[in-house]
C-alpha cells in the first residue's frame, strides 16, 4: 500500500484529502508539528507528499528542499497560488507537479497515480485501480471495459464516464447537467444532442450484455440506472 | 527677458521719478544749466542701465528657468545658480520637492503593501473555496448543485479582484508568448463548462488550428472568461450558441466571439468600456459589476490587442479581439 504524507495546515481539507485518498486504498498521514516536518517525514517514509506552499513558519519551498536532502520520492505542490512563477519556484526547489486550488477530487488522485506510477513502476493489480461493481455488472475504469458473467464489452472513454456516473449511483437519478459536465472534456462540441446520442450508445453496449431498460429517462431531470439483471451468485 | 524687464519695471519708474524731482528741486532754487542738467541725467541713467545689464547677466539662468516649465520633476535639480535670491529660492524648491517625494514614496508604499495585502487574502479566501469544493463535488442534488454555482461567483469575484489589483503592476508580471488560439479558447470555454450547461447554450468552436497569437496566456484567458462569461450571462433562451470565429485580417489575426443574446442597446454602447458602466441591461440582470468589459478593454491595451463591438438588440452581440 502506497503511504501519502500530506503537509497542509487547514484541518478540514486534509481530512477530506484524507478520505478520498482512503477510499483509493492509500495509507495517509498528516503533519502534526509543523515545526518538526522532516522528522515526522522521515519516521512515515512516504512514497509521496502532497506539500502546500502557505504554511505557518517556513514555508512550502523550504521543506521541498529539505525533504530532496533526504528522498528523491515525488512531491505535488498543492497551492492557491496560480502564477507562472510559482509554478516555476515549485520546480525548482524539489517539486514534481504543481495542483492549484480549488482542485477536483479526479485531478489529485490522477496526477498522484502517475506519479506514482512513473516513480515505482506499473502498479496493474495494486488496489489503486479504479473499477465499480454493481450486481455483478464490473466496470474497469482504466481499461475501458464493462463485463457481465463471462461477456464483456469494450467501451469509448465518454460511454465509460456516464456508465462510471451511473454505477456509482445506482437507484438514483443522475441529472443531465452533471453527464453533460462529466463528459465535457472529451467533446469538441457538446450540446444536449450529444448526451442523448451517448446515452443510446451505453444502453446498446448494455443490450449487448443482455441487459435491457436498465436506464431509465426521468423526463425533464436525467437517468437512472436500475439494476434489473438480477443478482449473480 | 521679458519677465527681468517686467520685474525691473518699478526700479525704473521709480528712477525715473527721482530724476525729475531732483532736478525740479535744483530748477527751482535758481540753477537753471539745461545741459550739465541733462549730462548728470545721462550719466546716472547710464550707471542704472549697466547695473541692469549686471543684474541680467548675472541672473540670466534663473530668469531663463523661470520662464520656461519643467518638462520633468528632475530638470531643476541640476542647475548652477550664483546670486542669492536665486539660490534661495533654489534651496526652497529643493526642499519642497523631497517632502513632496517622501509623501509620495509613502503613498507608493502604502499602495503596494494594500496590493500585496489583497493578494494575501484573495489567495488565502482560496482554501476555504477548495475545501466546500471538495464537499460538494460528489453530490448531484439540491442544494448542493446550488452552493456550487454560488461557489462559482465567489471564485469569479476573488479572481477579478486578483486580477484588478495586478494591473497596477502589469509591467512586472507579464509573459508574452506564441499562443495556440484554437487551445486557449478551448480550455477557457471548458472551465467554464458548469455555466454553458446550467443555460443550456453551447460553444461553437471555429478557430483553425494553426492560428497563433503572440499574447499573455494568463491575462488572454481572463479576458477570454469575461468575455464568454458575458456572452452567457446575456444569453436569455435556451439551445443557443457561442461562436467562435478565428481568421486572420491583414497582419492582424482576429478571434470574434458571437452570442445569440439580448445585445445591446445603441445608446449604451460608446459606453460599456467604462469603468462601473452597467447600462441597460445591467438593469435587467444581476451580478453586472461594470467592471467586466472596463478589464477587458485594460488588459486588451496593455496587451497591445485591439478590441470592436459590435451589436444588434435581440439578435446578439459580436466582440472581436484583434491580436
Amino acid at each position: 500500500m502506497f503511504k501519502i504524507f500530506i503537509i497542509e495546515d487547514d484541518r478540514q481539507l486534509v481530512k477530506l484529502l484524507q478520505e478520498h485518498l482512503h477510499k483509493f486504498g492509500f495509507d495517509t498521514k498528516s503533519v502534526v508539528n509543523f515545526e518538526s516536518i522532516r522528522s515526522e517525514f522521515e519516521q512515515y517514509s512516504p512514497h509521496l507528499v502532497l506539500l502546500d506552499v502557505n504554511l505557518p513558519k517556513y514555508d512550502g519551498y523550504y521543506w521541498c528542499r529539505q525533504i530532496r536532502n533526504i528522498s528523491t520520492c515525488p512531491i505535488l505542490f498543492i497551492s492557491a497560488r496560480d502564477g507562472k512563477m510559482d509554478h516555476v519556484m515549485a520546480l525548482e526547489n524539489g517539486g514534481d507537479d504543481y495542483i492549484t486550488k480549488p482542485f477536483d477530487y479526479e485531478i489529485v488522485i490522477a496526477k498522484i497515480n502517475s506519479q506514482l506510477r512513473r516513480a515505482y513502476g506499473d502498479y496493474s493489480g495494486s488496489p489503486n485501480e479504479r473499477s465499480v461493481d454493481v450486481n455483478g455488472l464490473k466496470l474497469d475504469v482504466e481499461r475501458l471495459l464493462l463485463s457481465l458473467r463471462d461477456n464483456m464489452v469494450d467501451l469509448s472513454h465518454t460511454e465509460a464516464k456516464i456508465l462510471d456516473e451511473l454505477m456509482k449511483k445506482q437507484e438514483c437519478v443522475v441529472s443531465r447537467d452533471r453527464l453533460l459536465e462529466k463528459i465535457w472534456d472529451d467533446q469538441a462540441f457538446v450540446d444536449d444532442n450529444t448526451l442523448n446520442v451517448y446515452i443510446t450508445r451505453v444502453r446498446k453496449k448494455l443490450a449487448s450484455l443482455q441487459i435491457e431498460d436498465a436506464i431509465e429517462t426521468i423526463r425533464g431531470q436525467g437517468y437512472r440506472l436500475n439494476p434489473n439483471w438480477g443478482d449473480v451468485e | 527677458m521679458k519677465l527681468f524687464l517686467r520685474e525691473q519695471f518699478p526700479l525704473i519708474l521709480f528712477y525715473i521719478v527721482q530724476l525729475f524731482i531732483i532736478t525740479i528741486v535744483y530748477w527751482l532754487d535758481g540753477y537753471r544749466h539745461l545741459t550739465i542738467s541733462l549730462y548728470a541725467a545721462l550719466l546716472s541713467s547710464c550707471l542704472l542701465i549697466s547695473y541692469l545689464v549686471f543684474r541680467y547677466i548675472t541672473n540670466r539662468s534663473f530668469y531663463k528657468r523661470l520662464e520656461n516649465p519643467l518638462s520633468s520633476m528632475d530638470e531643476f535639480m541640476n542647475v548652477d545658480h550664483s546670486t542669492p535670491l536665486a539660490v534661495s529660492l533654489h534651496e526652497l524648491l529643493t526642499s519642497q520637492f523631497r517632502h513632496y517625494k517622501t509623501d509620495l514614496q509613502d503613498y507608493s508604499r502604502k499602495l503596494d503593501g494594500h496590493i500585496q495585502f489583497i493578494n494575501q487574502w484573495v489567495h488565502q479566501m482560496k482554501t476555504p473555496i477548495s475545501v466546500i469544493h471538495l464537499m460538494i463535488q460528489d453530490k448531484d442534488e439540491s442544494p448542493y448543485t446550488e452552493i456550487g454555482d454560488e461557489l462559482e461567483r465567489l471564485r469569479k469575484g476573488l479572481e477579478m479582484v486578483l486580477y484588478i489589483s495586478r494591473l497596477n503592476t502589469f509591467d512586472r508580471d507579464f509573459y508574452v508568448e506564441t499562443l495556440s488560439l484554437e487551445k486557449i479558447v478551448r480550455s477557457v470555454s471548458s472551465a467554464q463548462k458548469r455555466l454553458f450547461i446550467r443555460k443550456h447554450v453551447f460553444p461553437m468552436i471555429e478557430v483553425p488550428e494553426n492560428l497563433q497569437v503572440t499574447s499573455d496566456e494568463k491575462w488572454l484567458s481572463f479576458v477570454l472568461t469575461q468575455l464568454i462569461t458575458n456572452a452567457i450571462r446575456y444569453t436569455i433562451h435556451e439551445n443557443r450558441k457561442i461562436y467562435f470565429r478565428g481568421f486572420t485580417r491583414g497582419i492582424h489575426s482576429v478571434l470574434e466571439i458571437q452570442d445569440e443574446g439580448v445585445g445591446i442597446p445603441k445608446s449604451d454602447l460608446p459606453r460599456v468600456f467604462d469603468p462601473y458602466f452597467t447600462g441597460e441591461n445591467g438593469r435587467h440582470f444581476q451580478e453586472s459589476t461594470g467592471m467586466g468589459l472596463y478589464l477587458t478593454k485594460q488588459i486588451c491595451e496593455k496587451l497591445g490587442h485591439r478590441i470592436e463591438i459590435e451589436s444588434t438588440i435581440n439578435k446578439g452581440t459580436i466582440v472581436r479581439i484583434i491580436f
